[in-house]
Formats: structure tokens, C-alpha cells, sequence
């Protein structure tokens, strides 16, 4: 049984149909309207999931699900009778990975949130390769520049520059990229 | 690492040559206090960088209320409490004024002194004024001591004309308070020499503790015999340092690089990314300040500060 924390924003307080689902399928449910406090209120309860349901959602609103997808990344499914181009594409620059035009259908709700979780799931794993890809490829751009440095000022061969690279990255217990910055750092100072 | 000096700045001649206007400064991250420095200007006789200019010599001020200084309601809130204005002469014409500040940490070991002649005895040193920190016990020996010529740190400098720079105070036997150093945890030692006239001596020591070094690393370049090239006689840092060893081994020619820059116009430098928090997880060396040692108008050694 999914025990899971849903922090629901929905317009209208009077309305808890789809809170009443939520329980009925095993959420843990918070409903709240948005307002200001919804970054702050994010963080202090740090829900799984963040369910919104609004007639037409803000720029305010898509604003503060930017800031959050950098601070705190979390699945985003928003329920909407919004449907103008412009709110579809401020829902893909805020990650949200599930966008409904038109009304909850209660029957397919569970399967939704299954579907959501697990595209966040893959746009996480995604996100965090196209990362490691970025560093390494900045690893070795700086590699390179202080390898260069290194032939220049010393007279080394590449070989030579690479493995005196490597030897001062390990006597210091740091990645051969650290090195390279401080090489780098350390040549700027005497420019 | 924390180092004893907390901010560092370089004031030059504007272009009338009347006045000091900013010239650049690592302030770390003392963003208020670097926003209200760079704004100002002192003329001659003015805030600290305009008195030492007109005293013609190194002063440390260590009550800024009530004084002279300009900046007290800054300096409070950022901590400092101590400021050293070192002058650079090349003859009897200022070439900049070099300004430390140090601050009010608890456990902020170590000195700075500016030794002068001793008109009651002669061919020695007495300090003229000093700041020790928390070292109260030091500097009451300190001001009691006559430094004779060619003896200890201000002492070599003073016969030598150039800067000295002494590893392992406590077991120096050319340093005349070895004992009252290793009480007060004092392990490197630099002196620079600061005058035009060696009859008129000014020297300025700095004394650096484990915990709080004056820098990360100190290095003293000096002219190689046929005067085409600066070498460095000696480079210095609590940590060893075989990246800064290998930039040691380049000599370097005038007018070329920072510290060919400082030859060619005597003129002391800053270098490095001066933002804070550049590569804090690398805590390494990413600036610099070289500080010409000129005497009759001829570049005798640069010494730099690496932080």
C-alpha cells in the first residue's frame, strides 16, 4: 500500500473530492490553496509528491516551480482547464511531469501518479548523466589547459605534464579536474 | 585556512600625484567594508594610507577610534581592529601605499612590527610601533629588546638591505627571542626592509603563528647577478607546496608576468580572482600580492603574499 506524502494545492477549500481519493488510494494528504508561503511550506514538509489542481495557474506559480526544481526536485503532476500553448510550455520549463487538460478522472488517478513518478524517475537519472557528462567534459577541458601550461613553463612532454598532473592530484587526495583548476589558479597569479 | 591579515589593499597616486585613490585590494568576503574603501581617496597626511605616505615610513595603527583613520564605523562592523600602512618610495616620490588589516578573532596569533633606529644605542633597532594579537606577553619583550645590527630578523635586514625570511623561528639560532617565539606558538618569521636611506632604517617584520599565518605562502624573489632575470631565493608555506615549487623554478624577465610587472614599475601588485568564495573546496593559493623592495631607486627583491 502506497504510503506516500501528497501536498495537494487546490483553488477551492470546499471541494475534497479529489483529497478524498487520494486518501482512498493510501496518500498521506496535505490540501492547501497556493499562495505565497508554497516554497517555504514545500520545504518544511517535504512531501513525495506535489498534486496541484487549479483553474489557470499563475506566473507566480510556475515561477516558484522553477526555483524548487533547483533547490528540491520533486514529482509534479498539475490538473488544469488552462489550456493555452503558453501554460503548456511554462509546465515543461518547471519539470512538471504530468500536465492534464480538463477534469480529474478519479478512475485513472492512481495510474497517473504511478506514470508521473516513475517519468521523474527518468528525468532525474537523465539530469544526473547529462551532469557527469558536463563535468567530466569540464575536467577535461581544464586538463588540457593546465597540461599546456605545464609544457610551456616546465618544457615538459604531454606525457610528462599529465603525469606530474596526476602525482599532485594524488599527494593531495584530489580529482586530476581539482588539480588542474589549481594549476590554472595558480598561473593566473602570475600572469 | 585563516590567515592573520584580513584585508589587503593598494592605494596609488591619482593623476596629479596629489592624492590616493584605490587602486585594488582583497577584502575576502568583507563586501561592506571593500564597498565603502574603494569610493575613497586620501590625500597627503590624510586617513592612514595619506599618513604613512607623509611620514615616510611603515605605521600600524591598532586604536582606530579617535585617530586619524578614517574608516572606523566600517572597520568595527568588520571586524578589524588593527591597520598597517606600508609606503613604497622610489626615491624621495611615492610609487603606492599598501594597507593590512587584521581582526579580532580570539586565536589570531602573530606580528607585525616596524623596527627603528635606536637613537640611545647605536647601530641597533628598537620597535617602533607593533601588533601582536593575542601575543600581549611577546610584545612586552619585544618593546624592551635593542635589535643590534645583524643580528636577528630586523636585524639581517637592516645589514643585508634585503628581505629575510626565517623557517623554524623557534630553533633559529639568528633570532634573538627563539625562546619567547615558541611560548607564543610563532614559527616563521619575515622581515622587508623599507627605506631609501640604510642610516635612516625602517624595518617591518612579520611574525607568523601555526594556526593564523601571515599567508598561505610567502616568497622572495630577488635579481639574478647579470640583473636580467628575478628568482626566487625562497618560497614558504606551513603546507608543502610542490605546485607553487614548480612555478618557483620559472625566472622571470622584466615587464613580463605580474611579477615582471612589479619589476618594470615598482609598483606593488594584486593578482587572482578577487570574489569571494572562488574554488573554497580547493582552499588554494588564488592571489597574490607582491610588494617591491626598491632602495636608491633600484628594485632590490619583491617579496609576495600568497592567500
Amino acid at each position: 500500500m502506497n504510503r506516500l506524502n501528497v501536498l495537494l494545492i487546490e483553488d477551492d477549500p470546499n471541494i475534497t473530492l479529489l483529497e478524498d481519493e487520494l486518501k482512498e488510494i493510501g496518500f498521506i494528504c496535505l490540501k492547501t490553496p497556493y499562495d505565497s508561503t508554497f516554497l517555504t511550506l514545500v520545504k518544511d514538509i517535504a512531501p513525495n509528491l506535489i498534486i496541484f489542481n487549479l483553474e489557470i495557474p499563475s506566473n507566480a506559480l510556475f515561477a516558484d516551480l522553477q526555483t524548487l526544481s533547483h533547490q528540491l526536485a520533486l514529482p509534479i503532476i498539475m490538473f488544469t482547464r488552462d489550456n493555452h500553448i503558453g501554460t503548456i510550455n511554462q509546465a515543461i520549463k518547471a519539470d512538471v511531469c504530468a500536465l492534464i487538460v480538463g477534469d480529474v478522472e478519479h478512475k485513472r488517478l492512481n495510474s497517473i501518479i504511478n506514470v508521473a513518478i516513475a517519468r521523474f524517475k527518468h528525468q532525474q537519472a537523465l539530469k544526473t548523466a547529462l551532469e557527469e557528462a558536463c563535468a567530466k567534459l569540464e575536467d577535461r577541458k581544464v586538463t588540457d589547459q593546465a597540461k599546456a601550461i605545464l609544457i610551456k613553463t616546465q618544457n615538459f612532454t604531454e606525457d610528462e605534464a599529465y603525469h606530474t598532473l596526476r602525482k599532485l592530484a594524488m599527494d593531495r587526495k584530489i580529482t586530476l579536474g581539482e588539480m588542474a583548476k589549481n594549476v590554472i589558479a595558480m598561473s593566473d597569479l602570475f600572469k | 585556512m585563516k590567515t592573520f591579515i584580513k584585508v589587503t589593499e593598494i592605494w596609488i597616486p591619482d593623476k596629479e600625484r596629489t592624492q590616493l585613490e584605490f587602486g585594488s585590494g582583497l577584502y575576502g568576503e568583507l563586501i561592506d567594508f571593500k564597498a565603502d574603501s574603494e569610493q575613497l581617496t586620501f590625500a597627503y597626511n590624510e586617513g592612514l594610507p595619506g599618513k604613512a605616505w607623509a611620514e615616510g615610513h611603515p605605521i600600524v595603527l591598532t586604536e582606530f577610534e579617535h585617530s586619524y583613520f578614517k574608516r572606523t564605523i566600517a572597520a568595527k562592523s568588520a571586524g578589524l581592529t588593527c591597520g598597517i600602512a606600508i609606503p613604497i618610495f622610489s626615491g624621495d616620490f611615492l610609487m603606492a601605499v599598501v594597507v593590512f588589516f587584521c581582526g579580532d578573532d580570539e586565536d589570531h596569533a602573530g606580528a607585525i612590527e616596524v623596527w627603528d633606529k635606536n637613537v640611545n644605542v647605536e647601530n641597533n633597532l628598537k620597535v617602533m610601533n607593533g601588533y601582536y594579537g593575542t601575543l600581549q606577553h611577546f610584545e612586552t619583550i619585544s618593546r624592551q629588546l635593542n635589535m643590534p645590527k645583524g643580528q636577528g630578523l630586523a636585524g639581517l635586514a637592516w645589514e643585508s638591505g634585503m628581505p629575510v625570511l626565517v623557517e623554524d623561528i623557534g630553533q633559529a639560532t639568528t633570532f634573538i627571542r627563539t625562546q619567547d617565539a615558541q611560548l607564543a606558538g610563532i614559527t616563521v618569521g619575515i622581515s622587508i626592509p623599507v627605506y631609501n636611506n640604510p642610516n635612516e632604517p625602517y624595518i617591518l617584520a612579520f611574525l607568523s603563528a601555526k594556526a593564523t599565518p601571515i599567508a598561505k605562502r610567502i616568497q622572495i624573489w630577488i635579481p639574478n647577478k647579470e640583473g636580467t632575470q628575478l628568482i626566487c631565493q625562497q618560497g614558504y608555506s606551513k603546507h608543502n607546496n610542490d605546485l607553487a615549487k614548480i612555478f618557483e623554478t620559472l625566472p622571470v624577465t622584466k615587464g613580463i608576468g605580474a611579477l615582471g610587472r612589479v619589476w618594470l614599475t615598482g609598483m606593488p601588485i594584486i593578482t587572482g580572482n578577487h570574489e569571494p568564495g572562488y574554488n573554497p573546496e580547493l582552499d588554494n593559493l588564488s592571489k597574490m600580492l607582491a610588494i617591491p623592495v626598491i632602495e636608491q631607486g633600484r628594485l632590490k627583491a619583491i617579496v609576495s603574499f600568497l592567500f
